[in-house]
């Protein structure tokens, strides 16, 4: 006993070493989950706090410096009602056309996922990890798997997926980390593609495994290709803003900015779509 | 040591988590690098109340940024412990503390830091050497320039227990 207090230093460092490489090496069981559960149920009501008083504050000075934005923000919303209003009329015309055309090609009904909101309230605290912590858990129907976008002015973009799930929050895994695979289909070609965070600190995506031969344009549109058993097809990522033929690939390297901007991320939609099982089994890490 | 600097150490642990992980703070991040508040905080603790002290809240606050970070247990963890383990041995009886000498310890331990994680990162995750270019030096440098301020701040808050200690 006396050996230990003495060496105390050395003999804590050889415990905690042991329990790090014993946890790393154990990964993804019931037990490193439950002791990550609760760290993080201890430290999310401090998240929530300090995103509560933060915000609180934030809408305490913006009630005070943003009354003249605001009123010019109305002015512009009525505009904007305005012109849809007239759209709606028309949209009616042409859903019923496209009904009528769906029955007589026979094709089935697209169908319409509802969405639960969700508030950003923290991000993850290290350099090396991507993800985000929204304010909607388990408790509001959340599961793992289901697809995340959000608004950025008038289009609807694809943010990421939930990882994970615990009473009250979720953790997101955004398409700019390079640990998430999404299928996409590019440009008006609608050629295939594989998407990924390109590092740590940029705010960039890549697509993987497009052919050389594949004409590439600037500004072409990006969506998701809805095979991978997460995301629904047709769902907005970015434009390409660039693409890199590399001569020792049969693939061209395309760099996309994504429609949504992480850095002022704040509001989210998670869509309320279960995750195809089977496809996920088949892809495995794939989206 | 009494019970009050380690009410201290787990407040500005918690706060350094929540700062850190708070959108807000990405205004001071730079070409989206952070600074890791708590590893200069652990650091600070090991060169001020030596190894025990530093490894013990490197394990406990890793276990913490573990936990509400995407990483696999131990991933964090095990770099701070260290990093609290080896600052320890170079304690302000041997190193003075000045803004040169602290910004230098900040800047290696950092380093240090970053390529344990590499490490980790190739065997336990997935891992690029460009990291060292994205992430390691640029956190190392940032980490290097607000500690002078930060160990100021600490050297008030934990006054008494330097006094104590003969600092």
């Amino acid at each position: 006993m006396e050996f230990f207090i003495r060496n105390r230093n050395i003999v804590a460092f050889v415990g905690f070493t042991l329990f790090c490489i014993v946890s790393l090496s154990i990964q993804s069981t019931t037990f490193v989950f439950t002791l990550e559960g609760i760290g993080s149920a201890f430290m999310s009501p401090f998240q929530k706090a300090y995103d509560g008083i933060q915000g609180g504050m934030g809408r305490l000075w913006a009630g005070f410096t943003e009354l003249n934005e605001v009123r010019e923000e109305l002015r512009k919303t009525r505009e904007k009602l305005q012109q849809y209003e007239s759209i709606a009329e028309e949209l009616n015309e042409i859903r019923y056309e496209n009904d009528h055309l769906r029955k007589i090609l026979n094709l089935s009904e697209r169908i319409g996922y509802e969405s639960i909101p969700a508030s950003i309230i923290a991000q993850d605290p290290d350099n090396w990890f991507r993800t985000l912590i929204i304010n909607r858990g388990k408790s509001d129907g959340v599961m793992v798997n289901m697809p995340v976008v959000a608004y950025k002015e008038d289009d609807k973009a694809v943010v990421g997926k939930v990882v994970e799930v615990r009473g009250s929050i979720s953790r997101i895994l955004p398409i700019i980390s390079s640990d998430i695979r999404v299928g996409i289909k590019l440009g008006e070609g609608r050629e295939p593609g594989l998407l990924y965070g390109a590092s740590s600190n940029a705010n960039v995506c890549v697509i993987d495994y497009i052919s050389r031969a594949v004409p590439v344009k600037f500004n072409e549109p990006v969506i998701t290709s809805g095979q991978g058993g997460v995301f629904p097809a047709g769902l907005s990522i970015g434009t390409v803003i660039k693409s890199e033929v590399l001569e020792s690939s049969a693939y061209q390297r395309i760099i996309v900015k994504p429609v949504i901007d992480f850095n002022h991320l704040e509001e989210v939609f998670i869509i309320k779509k279960e995750p195809d099982k089977e496809l996920l089994q088949i892809f495995g890490e794939v989206e | 040591m009494t019970v009050i600097p380690y009410i201290f150490t787990a407040v500005l642990i918690i706060l350094s988590l929540i700062i850190q992980g708070h959108p807000s703070f990405d205004v001071i991040s730079i070409a989206g690098v952070k600074p890791d508040l708590l590893f200069i905080l652990i650091v600070y603790l090991a060169y001020s109340f030596g190894s025990f002290y530093g490894e013990v809240t490197g394990f406990i606050s890793g276990l913490l940024h573990d936990a509400i970070s995407n990483a696999p247990l131990g991933f964090l963890t095990f770099p701070k412990m260290a990093l609290g383990f080896i600052a320890g041995m170079f304690g302000r009886s041997i190193i003075k503390s000045n803004i040169i000498t602290v910004s230098l310890i900040i800047f290696i331990a950092s380093l240090i830091k970053g390529l344990i994680t590499l490490i980790l990162a190739y065997i336990f995750h997935q891992a690029s050497i460009s990291t060292v270019i994205s992430i390691i030096l640029p956190e190392a440098f940032y980490n290097a320039l607000i500690a002078p301020p930060l160990f100021f701040i600490f050297d008030k808050i934990y006054e008494k227990e330097l006094e104590r200690e003969g600092f």
